[in-house]
C-alpha cells in the first residue's frame, strides 16, 4: 500500500491529517485570531460600552460580524443582472398568460363568452370563475376573494377570466376577445357611503353580516380614566383626511407556474409571505399542500404589496394546469394599481387633551378607512390605526373607534408602517399644536410624558426597551432645535415628530401561537466547513437573508463567505411566516442563534475532545476554538468540525423562535401585540415658498431606537428609504379617484413618488436600546422609521408659516389653499404678511423639563434593573398603587362594547355600531 | 372592449436585426414596431435590463446606445439598429465588476435591486464622461430612475466613492477566483 493512503486509512487517529483541497477555513494559527475588543461587549471583558446593560445573547458575541457594516449577502447577483425577479423565470415551453378585468366598477356577470378566444391561434387555455371556485385570503377570518371573479366584480380591474397563449401578443389580442355580458349594479366610492345600508353591499357575510351595510370591520375601545377628561386645560381636535397611497415598488407583480411531469406545482413568485400562498393554493387548486413547492424569486420591492396570496397568482397556476406548459403572467404597472393593497384612504378625526401638569389626560381617535373592494389585512389595519398610538406616551385615557368599509375600488391592505402612519401624524400633529396652547416646546413635552422601559401601555402592550428619550435627545441636539424652533423667517420652519411601531407581530396570523413556533432556521455543515442555512423567510431587498448570516456567522466566528442561504423554496426552507409587521430580524435572527448556539456547542465538545480542555474554557474566535485563558492552546474550527462529524455526517441543528405570552384578555387584545417595540424621532427642516405652496423638505434628522444595529448599513438604508416612502405621502403621492370613481393615474406619471431632487439630506442617527427579547438585542428598523416623517414635516410647514393642514398629500394646490383661508380668516392680503408663529415659554416649561429630567434618572435605573417593578401605564397621574390599573382603580374603564350613550351621539366610524349584525337581529335564528 | 378577435390582423414586417450587444455581434428577427427592452429581454435573453413601468417614467429599462443611456422601453429596436448596445451585463468583464458594480454592492445603492441595472449603465455612462462628478452632478445624472427602497442618498453615496476609486485607479479584485486563506487550518 502506498505510504499516502495509508494517512487516510489512519485519519480517525490522527485528526485534520487529510489533504483537503483548500477550503478556506483555517483558522489554525494563534495568530489568526482577530477578535477586534471594539465589538466585544464590556460584559465578556471587550470594549464595547453597554450603557443599556448586559444581553443575553452577549456571550456569543465573536467580535467580527454584528454590528458591522455588511453588504447584502446578494448584492452581487443584484448588481450583475445576475438576480432573478418574477418575470426573468423562463422556463422550456413557457408561455404567457393574460388576465381579463372588468371595465365596471360594480356589476353582476352574466355571461363570459369564449367563442372568439378559442378560434384564436396560438391560445393554448382560457379560464374562469369557476374553475377554481374556493374562496382565499390573507387572513382565515376573512377569506373573500376568488382566483377570478365567481359571480360580482367588484371594481375596476378585478379579474373576471384569463388566458393563455404561445406569445404576449396573442395572449393581449386573446384576452381583448372575451366577450362578457354585465348587470350594472350601484357602485359606493365615497367611504361615508359604506357605512349605510345598501341594496347590494359589496360582500356578504351570512349571519355575520353588519347590518345591510359595507362595514367589513368595527372596533370600540375605551380605556382609562375617561372621567378626568374634563379637568383638561388644553384640547385640539382635527379633522384629517388622507388619500390613498401605493407601495410602488419598482417591480411590477410577475408570476410563473409550472406543473412538473410528477405533477407537482411549482410556483415562481416574488412574495413576501410565500407561505400563505401556498397554502391558498392548496385550497384553490385542491391539491395537498406537499404537492406545491413555492419558489420566491428575488423580490423587486415589497413594503407590503406582495405580502397577500394573489388572485393572478392561482390564475397562473390554473393556466398551466389546463394547459400542461409553464405559465407567465407580468403585470402592466397599470395592473399593479389596480391590485394595490397600499395604504388606506383614511377619514381620522383625533382629539388630544393635555392637563395643567402637561400630561396627556386622553387621546380619543375616530378613524374611518377605505378598503377598497376586498378585506386583504383590513381586520388588523382597523385596529393598528387606534392601537398602535397608545405608546410612547403615557395617556390618563384612550378612546377609539374604527371601522372599514367595502368601496368599489381597488384594495387597500398593509403597507409600510401598517396602519399606524396616518393616526401617528394625526397624533404628533395634535401633541405640536398642543404644546403650543400650553406655551412649551414639543420637545420638552414629549420628553416628560415618555413610558419608562418595561412598563405597560394603557391596553396592556409589554414595552421593554424604550430608546425614545435619546431619539429626541439626539435629533434635538444634532439638529440645532432650541436655535432654530420658532425662530426662523416666515417660509422656514423645523418641526419633530415620532413613532411606535411592533417588532414582529405576537400574535400571527394562520399559526398557533401555543404549538408552533414563530420562526425556524435550519442549518447544515459538511465537510468543506461551509454553513448552509435554511430559512423560510422572505428577503425582499431588506436584507433578510444578510442579517440571518450574520447571526449564524457571528455565533460561530466565521467570515460571510462561508455562509450561503437557501431561503427561496419551500420544498427546502423550514416555514417562515414571511416579511410582515417587521418581524423578520427580530424572529427569524433568533431562531438562527438559537440554531447556531447548537452547532457552537457540538464544535466545543469536539474541540474539548481534543486538546482536553473544559468545554466551559473554550470560546470561538476566527475559525478556531481556543482556550479562553491560554488563547494559544485550540483548534481550528475545521479540526474540530470534523472531529465532531465522526460516525454521523453532516451537522445538522435546527432553532426555533415564538414570543413569550403576552397581553391582556378584552376583545383584540392581541392586535398589536409584539415582543418589542421600536421608537424614532425625527426633525425636519423645510423651506415653504408662501406664494405657491411649494414645499421643499431641506434636510432631515432621523433617529431610531433598533435595539442594535446588526448591520448599520442597512439600518440606515432602512431609514433614509422610509423618509422616501414617508416624503412622498406628505407632499405628492395619492391615488387619485375621479367623481366617476375612477382611477385618475395607475401609472408612475400621474403617481408622484419623489426623485431624487425632492429628497432631503437625512441625517440618519441609530439609537441602541439593546432590547433584552431582541437577537443580540436588535428590534425593527424597516417601518418605524417611516412614520416620524409625515407629522415632521407637517409641523415644520406649520412652523414655516404658520397653517396648520388636515388633508395630505400637501401639494402645491392644497396647501396654497391653506394659505388662502387662513390669509381670509386673518383679513390679510398677501400671504407673506402671515404672522410668522412663535413661542412665549409658560412657567409650565419648567415644571416639564423638570419631570423629563426625572423620568431620565427614573428609566435609566429601571433598564439597568434586572427586575424592575412593574409599570404600568397611569402611574404618571398620581396613582400609587403598582398592580394592573383595571383591578386597582375604580375609576377606570375596560369597554370594547359602545354602551347605548355613545349610540346615541357616534362619531363618524363610530357610526358604524348602529347596524346590527344579522344574527342578532330579530327573526335570525 | 374589441368585438373582433384580431384587431391587428395582418402581418407585421419582420426584419433582421443586428447590433452589437455588450460588445458582441448579435441577430434576431424583430417586428418592425418591437421596442428595444422587448428585443433585449426576449429575443437577446439580456434579463438583466428590467421592466418597471413600460412608459418611460421608471428608469428600470436603460442601457446605453453608444454609450448614452437611452430608455429601452421608449426605444424602437430599430433606433437601436447597428449600434453598441450596454447592458448591465455588460459592466463587468465577467472576472472584475465594475467599480460602479462594486460600490453598489459595498455601500447599500441597491436594495432590492429591481432599479440597480437602471442605475448602474446611467451612473456608468456619467463617470465615463466626468470620472469625478460633485454629489449634485451625481444626482443630476440620475433624475431620471426611480428607486423605491434606497431614498436615493446610498446610491449617490455609491457613485461618489466609485468615482474615488475610478479616479485614483485602484484595481478592484477578480470576483471568480476565492478568497485565498493563508491559514487553512490543519495545524495544530
Ligand atoms: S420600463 Fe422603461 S422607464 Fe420604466
Ligand atoms: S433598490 Fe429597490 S427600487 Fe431601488
Amino acid at each position: 500500500m502506498p505510504e499516502d493512503k495509508k494517512e487516510i486509512v489512519g485519519y480517525r487517529q490522527q485528526p485534520g491529517k487529510l489533504d483537503f483541497t483548500r477550503p478556506g477555513s483555517g483558522g489554525s494559527s494563534p495568530n489568526s485570531e482577530k477578535r477586534d475588543p471594539s465589538m466585544i461587549p464590556q460584559s465578556q471583558g471587550g470594549e464595547l460600552d453597554q450603557p443599556w446593560g448586559p444581553h443575553r445573547h452577549d456571550d456569543l458575541v465573536t467580535g467580527r460580524i454584528i454590528g458591522k457594516r455588511t453588504p447584502l449577502i446578494d448584492s452581487r447577483w443584484k448588481v450583475t443582472g445576475q438576480a432573478v425577479y418574477g418575470d426573468d423565470v423562463r422556463l422550456p415551453g413557457e408561455i404567457i398568460g393574460r388576465l381579463v378585468r372588468s371595465d365596471r366598477h360594480y356589476a353582476k356577470v352574466l355571461s363570459i363568452d369564449m367563442t372568439d378566444v378559442e378560434s384564436i391561434p396560438g391560445v393554448l387555455a382560457t379560464a374562469t370563475g369557476i374553475d377554481a371556485p374556493s374562496a382565499f385570503g390573507v387572513l382565515p377570518v376573512t377569506k373573500d376573494e376568488h382566483a377570478m371573479a365567481l359571480e360580482k366584480v367588484r371594481h375596476i380591474g378585478d379579474i373576471v377570466a384569463c388566458v393563455a397563449a404561445e406569445d404576449e401578443e396573442t395572449a393581449r389580442l386573446a384576452s381583448a376577445a372575451v366577450r362578457i355580458e354585465y348587470q350594472d349594479l350601484e357602485p359606493i366610492f365615497d367611504m361615508r357611503d359604506g357605512l349605510k345600508d345598501s341594496p347590494d353591499p359589496i360582500h356578504d357575510r351570512d349571519i355575520y353580516h353588519i347590518g345591510e351595510s359595507n362595514v367589513q370591520k368595527r372596533v370600540f375601545q375605551r380605556f382609562g380614566r375617561i372621567s378626568d377628561l374634563k379637568n383638561s386645560i388644553a384640547s385640539y381636535e382635527n379633522e384629517w383626511t388622507f388619500k390613498g397611497v401605493n407601495h410602488g415598488f419598482t417591480e411590477p407583480h410577475a408570476v410563473v407556474a409550472h406543473w412538473d411531469p410528477r405533477g407537482r406545482l411549482t410556483l415562481y413568485t416574488p412574495q413576501q409571505v410565500p407561505h400563505y400562498v401556498h397554502r391558498a393554493l392548496a385550497d384553490v387548486l385542491d391539491i395537498p399542500m406537499h404537492q406545491i413547492n413555492v419558489h420566491r424569486t428575488y423580490v423587486g420591492g415589497g413594503f407590503g404589496g406582495k405580502s397577500d396570496p394573489f388572485p393572478h397568482e392561482m390564475c397562473a397556476a390554473i393556466l398551466a394546469r389546463k394547459s400542461g406548459r409553464p405559465v407567465r403572467i407580468t403585470f402592466d404597472r397599470e395592473e399593479v394599481f389596480w391590485t394595490n393593497r397600499g395604504r388606506h384612504p383614511s377619514r381620522i378625526s383625533m382629539a388630544i387633551h393635555a392637563d395643567k401638569e402637561g400630561r396627556f389626560s386622553g387621546i380619543e381617535t375616530d378613524a374611518l378607512i377605505d378598503g377598497g373592494g376586498f378585506a386583504s389585512f383590513g381586520h388588523v389595519t382597523t385596529y393598528y390605526n387606534g392601537v398602535l398610538h397608545t405608546a410612547p406616551y403615557e395617556i390618563g385615557a384612550f378612546h377609539y373607534t374604527g371601522a372599514r368599509v367595502w368601496t368599489n375600488k381597488p384594495a387597500s391592505g398593509a403597507m409600510r408602517g401598517h396602519g399606524a402612519v396616518n393616526s401617528r401624524c394625526a397624533v404628533e400633529v395634535g401633541i405640536d399644536h398642543i404644546s403650543e396652547e400650553l406655551g412649551v416646546d414639543p420637545i420638552d413635552l414629549r420628553l416628560a410624558n415618555l413610558l419608562p422601559p418595561h412598563s405597560a401601555t394603557i391596553t396592556g402592550f409589554r414595552v421593554t426597551s424604550i430608546g425614545m428619550r435619546e431619539c429626541l435627545e439626539r435629533v434635538r441636539k444634532e439638529s440645532g432645535w432650541d436655535k432654530k424652533f420658532r425662530k426662523m423667517p416666515l417660509g422656514k420652519g423645523i418641526g419633530v415628530g415620532c413613532g411606535f411601531f411592533i417588532s414582529g407581530s405576537g400574535l400571527p396570523i394562520h399559526w398557533d401561537p401555543n404549538k408552533f413556533p414563530h420562526a425556524t432556521v435550519h442549518l447544515k455543515i459538511d465537510m468543506d466547513g461551509g454553513v448552509t442555512i435554511h430559512t423560510g423567510a422572505a428577503d425582499i431587498g431588506q436584507g433578510s437573508d444578510t442579517v440571518v448570516g450574520q447571526a449564524v456567522a457571528e455565533v460561530l466566528g466565521l467570515p460571510m463567505d462561508m455562509i450561503r442561504i437557501r431561503s427561496k423554496e419551500s420544498d427546502t426552507s423550514p416555514v417562515d411566516l414571511g416579511s410582515y409587521s417587521s418581524r423578520v430580524t427580530f424572529m427569524n435572527a433568533n431562531a438562527a442563534v438559537s440554531a447556531a448556539m447548537e452547532v457552537r456547542s457540538e464544535l466545543i465538545e469536539a474541540a474539548s475532545l481534543i486538546t482536553g480542555v473544559e468545554a466551559s474554557c473554550l470560546v470561538l474566535g476566527d475559525r478556531r476554538i481556543f482556550n479562553k485563558k491560554d488563547p494559544a492552546v485550540g483548534v481550528s474550527y475545521l479540526q474540530a468540525l470534523h472531529k465532531a462529524q465522526e460516525d454521523r455526517g453532516a451537522l445538522i441543528a435546527s432553532g426555533s423562535y415564538r414570543t413569550p405570552p403576552m397581553g391582556k384578555m378584552h376583545k383584540g387584545a392581541a392586535a398589536g401585540l409584539a415582543p418589542a417595540y421600536s421608537f424614532s424621532a425625527y426633525v425636519a427642516e423645510v423651506d415653504v415658498d408662501i406664494e405657491t405652496g411649494r414645499i421643499k423638505v431641506e434636510k432631515v434628522w432621523a433617529a431610531h431606537d433598533c435595539g442594535k444595529a446588526l448591520n448599520p448599513l442597512s439600518v440606515e438604508g432602512q431609514i433614509i428609504g422610509s423618509c422616501h416612502m414617508g416624503l412622498g405621502q406628505v407632499i405628492s403621492e395619492e391615488m387619485k379617484y375621479g367623481r366617476t370613481g375612477n382611477l385618475l393615474n395607475p401609472d408612475l406619471l400621474g403617481y408622484k413618488i419623489p426623485t431624487v431632487h425632492e429628497m432631503p439630506e437625512v441625517v440618519p442617527i441609530i439609537v441602541e436600546s439593546n432590547d433584552p427579547e431582541g437577537p443580540f438585542g436588535a428590534k425593527e428598523a424597516g417601518e418605524g422609521p417611516l412614520l416620524p416623517i409625515l407629522p415632521a414635516v407637517c409641523n415644520a410647514v406649520y412652523d414655516a408659516i404658520g397653517v396648520r393642514t388636515n388633508e395630505l398629500p400637501l401639494t402645491p394646490d392644497r396647501l396654497y389653499r391653506s394659505i388662502e383661508k387662513a390669509c381670509k380668516q386673518q383679513g390679510i392680503k398677501d400671504p407673506r404678511d402671515l404672522p410668522n408663529p412663535s413661542l412665549e415659554q409658560t412657567p409650565l416649561s419648567d415644571i416639564l423639563i423638570r419631570r423629563a429630567k426625572d423620568h431620565a434618572k427614573r428609566d435609566r435605573e429601571r433598564r439597568l434593573n434586572p427586575n424592575p417593578d412593574a409599570y404600568y401605564n397611569g402611574q404618571l397621574f398620581n396613582r400609587h398603587d403598582t398592580g394592573p390599573p383595571e383591578e386597582n382603580d375604580p375609576d377606570w374603564t375596560v369597554q370594547v362594547l359602545p354602551d347605548q350613550e355613545y349610540l346615541e351621539n357616534p362619531k363618524l366610524a363610530g357610526s358604524a355600531w348602529l347596524h346590527k349584525e344579522r344574527r342578532h337581529m330579530e327573526g335570525v335564528e | 372592449m374589441a368585438s373582433h378577435p384580431l384587431p391587428l390582423a395582418g402581418n407585421p414586417p419582420v426584419e433582421v436585426w443586428t447590433a452589437s450587444v455588450n460588445g458582441k455581434q448579435v441577430q434576431t428577427i424583430i417586428k418592425n414596431y418591437d421596442v428595444l427592452l422587448d428585443v433585449l429581454r426576449d429575443g437577446i435573453g439580456s434579463l438583466g435590463t428590467k421592466r418597471g413601468c413600460d412608459m418611460g417614467t421608471c428608469g428600470c429599462c436603460t442601457v446605453l446606445i453608444d454609450g448614452k443611456p437611452r430608455l429601452s422601453c421608449m426605444t424602437l429596436a430599430l433606433e437601436a439598429k447597428d449600434r453598441q448596445v450596454t447592458t448591465v451585463e455588460g459592466l463587468s468583464d465577467g472576472h472584475h465588476l465594475h467599480p460602479i458594480q462594486e460600490m453598489f454592492a459595498e455601500c447599500g445603492g441597491s436594495q432590492c435591486g429591481f432599479c440597480t441595472p437602471g442605475f448602474l449603465v446611467t451612473s456608468a455612462a456619467l463617470l465615463e464622461t466626468n470620472p469625478t462628478p460633485t454629489r449634485q452632478e451625481a444626482m443630476d445624472a440620475i433624475e431620471g430612475n426611480l428607486c423605491r427602497c434606497t431614498g436615493y442618498q446610498q446610491i449617490v453615496d455609491s457613485i461618489m466613492s466609485a468615482s474615488k476609486i475610478l479616479s485614483e485607479g485602484i484595481q478592484n479584485k477578480p470576483i471568480t477566483e476565492p478568497a485565498s486563506d493563508p491559514d487553512p487550518g490543519f495545524g495544530g
